[in-house]
């Protein structure tokens, strides 16, 4: 298992869509999935995450409704809205130009100066 | 912000809000599943059961920060704190009762000034209101001409209707009317003088409400000259016993026969207030004087037109016509507008906003209480800091405390709204019932159809936002000053049981004094009101409740367009003779002991010049002189002694009019510079009468003063009186008849009848005892005395409240020193002096404003106790104020005084 990687600040809630963007889950749900797609790196605050939940349903970028878990319970299921998945689109373009500029710097050489 | 994301937050935050319990209800299932799932999965990692659950549970963390957290990202949080609980208002309730003198005062305040903010919005509404009570009555449209070199004349004639009738487009259902006074003659049937429209059969279609029996009138109607007549629900039943049979009865009106063919819903009055419609037939010849026929003009925008639109057609037509007419159409401008407003003259946008500016005026006169009430609660705040303080401290945040404070001022306005509302209610239907008299008693008919002044839903909401409004600056201003910087040092001040540090500053001297100068500004006019509405209210020195009063007119012939003078000459004639006829008739009644004239001049129109009897020493003009033309027998019926020279005689109206006799008022004011009342005979006067049609004056000759009366006691003014028989007055005249026994009312169906036996033309209107005039002109006086003295008081109030409240805050903050005085000998005096001395000053500073806000006053109003040779008052203004002021001061000092050292000392 690789090393957890610490959250940047406001990245939590671009993970949440992308997350639900790859199909609808419920909370727990979602903090698993985004786990699994960081491969393991990524380990959410649990309690961070219904905050944030509440706060992208609150924008309209994701949609809840209720549905039954595996283990057969009344569950809350959030998917992606058209807002959140314009929203998503900016976010992770904006952050490629950001991780893409950061590698850069870092891969800086004295020779390229 | 995205629209969408906008929307989603609105909702959001709305479904929050509706559904507070089920929101939360839902978080919890959801974190409940959350560790059951994670507790599940740590079970399949080897943990017990019990090991999973807690370490589930610790992973989680605190469940109910989350929720907090949660409610914080759904925007809730705001709201949350903005909630009321049973709490604060049980602790907003405590506080009333609590502080009862603050309560009072406040509630007393608040409610005087919202009771005039709501009756001043009921009244702009009443005005203002473009939505007629019909079907679609905002669409009902007035059309006129306003004349651009007289302002304020706006007409229209047969011509513009016919014209607007025949190529208006945006408009359909165009109707003229015209107003007319005649005598209802039916059998069985008290004759009285009825208003009556004379309306095109398009006026009763424009209202769109169908008749409750029979039908309206028809264009047949106009065009055959039908004299047919569609009368009211209420005249149907108060007149005709509602007489399901009704349909088809005769009924004269003045000296012709119609038929009644319909009857309308009840509390139909369209046009104006009206209850008898007959059809406006045009004679051969008003077609030949089509400007001369004066007519008023509604009609109904058409589906998709607009104001603007309709104004635009108009005035397409306005410029052909003053093309074709030049004349007659050079000065007129066509204007459309909604109905109502053109009836109140609300035609420009300006008086319009101007009424809405008034409005908000009155609305800032519950600020400005609000701020006075809200800076006595803030002495009361001051005295809680250490309360608010420990909140503060066990955690409640700055809006939650606000919103507590906020909860406890409005359980001060609430009931202050409450009882303005009942306040504005009582004045709103003594003022309708005022109105309705006023009209009527100047023969201005009634009052339109669609003016109600009511407390009405509007007014309520209206003043529940005002109480909202004053809550918040009663209570949120203290509040946020309390919950300021000063929290910790009131926290540091606490536990040293130390006094406040919150300060009474400038801005409450300011106010302080204000209050004490508005208070003495007002005061004064306050008593002059009162005095007048005494003054009013004196016995008359005759028997009134023999007396009966009223007006002898003549009907109108309908629509003259040949309106000359020889025809005027004949109808004054036909007058002259019928109404002698009828006074010979009524004198010698066995039950009337006598009759004479009374006619008031206009007072607007008319000035009295005074030379005095040594020649033309002085001329002194005033236009608030009364003058009365009379019977030479008025003295005599109403047994009013002449204090001074002579009364009338018969020669005095017979040989043209050259004397006149003044009142006992007229005499001690106007000539009080030449010594006795009886040297007023001898002066002359002479009435400058302004002709309402033409520019300038039209001055009668000298008329030398030969008696002085006494004041018949029920309207002290200055008063002259011009002898006149009825030979030389034209319709309508006033009249007086005295009966043998009282009641003077139980006549009033005989003499319609006499009138009615002389000929059915003569019309009585009016008809009312003295007594009873007494009674109803005394009500205005009252009522603004009454209004007057309620503002008054609860300036007072405040101010003596505000007194109150700054010499209790100063002893609290004094009370260390002041035991430490006490202690060392002080003398009483010099400790109380130095208490009242801040009070003192304000004060005197107060009343000093006051008086010369008084003097400003008077000058702008053109009354006040120093024109009326009244000073006195001020001197009682000036010594009321101080002793309120003082007495206010004296309970804190007292409480002060005793102080005992030993317990100022250990508190330290």
């Amino acid at each position: 298992m690789p090393p957890n990687a610490e959250l940047l600040p406001g990245t939590l809630d671009v993970l949440i869509l992308k997350a639900v963007s790859l199909g609808r889950l419920h909370g727990y749900g979602v903090l698993l999935r985004i786990e699994q797609i960081s491969g393991g790196a990524l380990q959410i605050q649990q309690g961070a995450l219904y905050p944030a939940l509440y706060r992208l349903e609150h924008q309209g970028l994701i949609d809840a409704e209720w549905g039954t878990s595996e283990n057969n319970r009344r569950a809350k299921f959030y998917r992606l809205t058209a807002s959140g998945r314009k929203r998503l689109g900016v976010e992770t373009a904006s952050w490629n130009r950001l991780a893409a500029a950061i590698a850069r710097s870092l891969a800086a050489t004295p020779q390229e100066i | 912000m995205y629209p969408s994301e906008l929307v989603a937050r609105v909702r959001s935050l709305w479904r929050g809000l509706r559904n507070r319990d089920t929101v939360e209800t839902q978080m919890l299932e959801e974190f409940r599943l959350h560790l059951e799932l994670r507790t599940a999965d740590l079970v399949r990692t080897g943990l017990t059961e019990e090991q999973a659950a807690r370490q589930a549970r610790l992973e989680f963390g605190h469940s109910e920060h989350h929720r907090v957290d949660a409610r914080q990202s759904r925007g809730l949080m705001f709201f949350d704190q903005l909630r009321f609980s049973a709490l604060d208002v049980k602790l907003g309730v405590r506080m009333l009762v609590k502080h009862r003198g603050l309560s009072l005062v406040s509630v007393i305040g608040l409610a005087v000034a919202i009771a005039m903010s709501a009756g001043a919005f009921s009244l702009s509404e009443s005005l203002l209101e473009t939505q007629l009570p019909l079907p679609e009555g905002d669409r009902i449209v007035a059309l006129r001409n306003r004349n651009v070199a007289e302002p304020g004349q706006n007409s229209a004639s047969l011509r513009d209707f016919m014209t607007w009738q025949s190529e208006l487009r945006s408009v359909r259902d165009v109707a003229a009317f015209t107003m007319a006074r005649r005598n209802l003659v039916a059998p069985g049937v008290e004759l009285i003088p009825v208003d009556i429209v004379r309306i095109t059969a398009s006026g009763l279609g424009l209202a769109r409400t169908a008749p409750i029996m029979g039908r309206l009138l028809l264009e047949e109607d106009e065009r055959a000259d039908r004299h047919v007549v569609v009368i009211s629900f209420e005249a149907w039943r108060r007149r005709f016993a509602s007489d399901a049979q009704i349909i088809g009865r005769s009924i004269g009106l003045g000296t012709d026969q119609y038929t009644i063919v319909g009857v309308m819903p009840e509390g139909f009055r369209f046009p104006v207030n009206d209850q008898y419609w007959i059809p406006l037939s045009i004679r051969a010849a008003e077609q030949g004087h089509v400007d001369a026929v004066p007519l008023t003009i509604a009609a109904r925008l058409v589906d998709g037109a607009t104001l603007q639109s309709a104004q635009a057609e108009l005035n397409g037509i306005g410029r052909r016509m003053s093309l074709l007419h030049v004349e007659t159409y050079r000065d007129l401008r066509p204007q459309i507008l909604p109905y109502s407003r053109a009836f109140f003259g609300f035609d420009d946008p300006t008086i319009v906003w101007q009424a809405y500016v008034l409005r908000l005026f009155l609305s800032l006169l519950v600020v400005v209480v609000s701020v006075n009430v809200g800076i006595l609660v803030y002495a009361r705040t001051a005295t809680r800091m250490g309360e608010i303080a420990v909140r503060t401290a066990l955690g409640a945040n700055r809006t939650r405390v606000v919103t507590q404070l906020f909860a406890e001022a409005l359980a001060l306005s609430i009931p202050g709204a409450a009882v303005g509302l009942l306040i504005a209610s009582i004045a709103l239907t003594k003022l309708e019932q005022l109105a309705k008299q006023e009209m009527v008693t100047r023969s201005f008919g009634e009052l339109p159809f669609w003016v109600h002044l009511r407390v009405s839903p509007s007014v309520v909401i209206y003043s529940v936002l005002l109480a909202i409004l004053g809550a918040a600056v009663v209570g949120v201003v203290p509040a946020l000053k309390a919950t300021g910087r000063h929290v910790q040092v009131s926290l540091q001040q606490l536990s040293a049981r130390g006094a406040t540090r919150m300060q009474l500053g400038r801005a409450w001297t300011t106010l302080i004094i204000a209050q004490v100068a508005v208070a003495v500004a007002v005061l004064p006019f306050a008593v002059h009101f009162t005095q007048d509405a005494i003054g009013a209210a004196s016995a008359p020195r005759y028997p009134a409740e023999r007396f009966l009063g009223g007006s002898l007119g003549m009907d109108q012939a309908m629509m003259q367009a040949d309106t000359g003078a020889f025809v005027q000459h004949v109808r004054d004639e036909r007058f002259r003779s019928l109404a002698a006829d009828l006074i010979r008739r009524v004198e010698t009644d066995p039950l009337v002991l006598g009759v004479t004239i009374r006619s008031h001049l206009d007072r607007e129109r008319v000035e009295v010049e005074l030379i005095s009897s040594a020649g033309s020493v002085s001329v002194i003009k005033s236009r608030s002189i009364m003058v009365d033309m009379v019977g030479p027998n008025l003295f005599t019926l109403h047994d009013m002694p002449v204090i001074a020279g002579r009364t009338f005689l018969q020669s005095d109206v017979d040989a043209g009019i050259r004397t006149a006799v003044v009142n006992k008022v007229f005499a001690r004011t106007i000539l009080r510079d030449t010594g006795s009342i009886s040297t007023a005979v001898g002066h002359r006067i002479r009435i400058v009468q302004q002709n309402a049609n033409a520019e300038g004056f039209e001055t009668g000759s000298w008329l030398q003063i030969v008696g002085v009366v006494d004041d018949f006691g029920d309207n002290e003014t200055k008063r002259a009186y011009v002898p006149t028989k009825i030979g030389l007055l034209s319709a309508p005249i006033d009249f007086v008849i005295r009966m043998r026994a009282q009641p003077a009312m139980a006549f009033a169906p005989r003499l319609r009848g006499l009138a009615a036996a002389v000929d059915p033309v003569l019309q009585i209107d009016g008809l009312i005892s003295a007594d009873e005039r007494l009674r109803q002109r005394q009500l205005f006086p009252r009522y603004l005395a009454i209004g007057m003295s309620a503002l008054t008081v609860s300036v007072l109030l405040l101010s003596a409240a505000g007194i109150y409240a700054m010499m209790s805050f100063i002893v609290a903050r004094r009370r260390r020193e002041i035991g430490i005085r006490a202690a060392l000998g002080a003398d009483p005096r010099r400790v109380l002096s130095s208490i009242f001395a801040r009070a003192s000053a304000q004060i005197a500073v107060g009343i000093l404003v006051g008086l010369l806000g008084t003097l400003a006053l008077e000058q702008v109003t053109g009354k006040g106790p120093v024109r009326d040779g009244n000073i006195v008052v001020l001197f009682f203004v000036a010594a009321l104020m101080t002793t309120i002021g003082l007495l206010a001061a004296v309970h804190p000092a007292l409480r002060g005084l005793a102080i005992q050292p030993t317990e100022a000392l250990r508190e330290e």
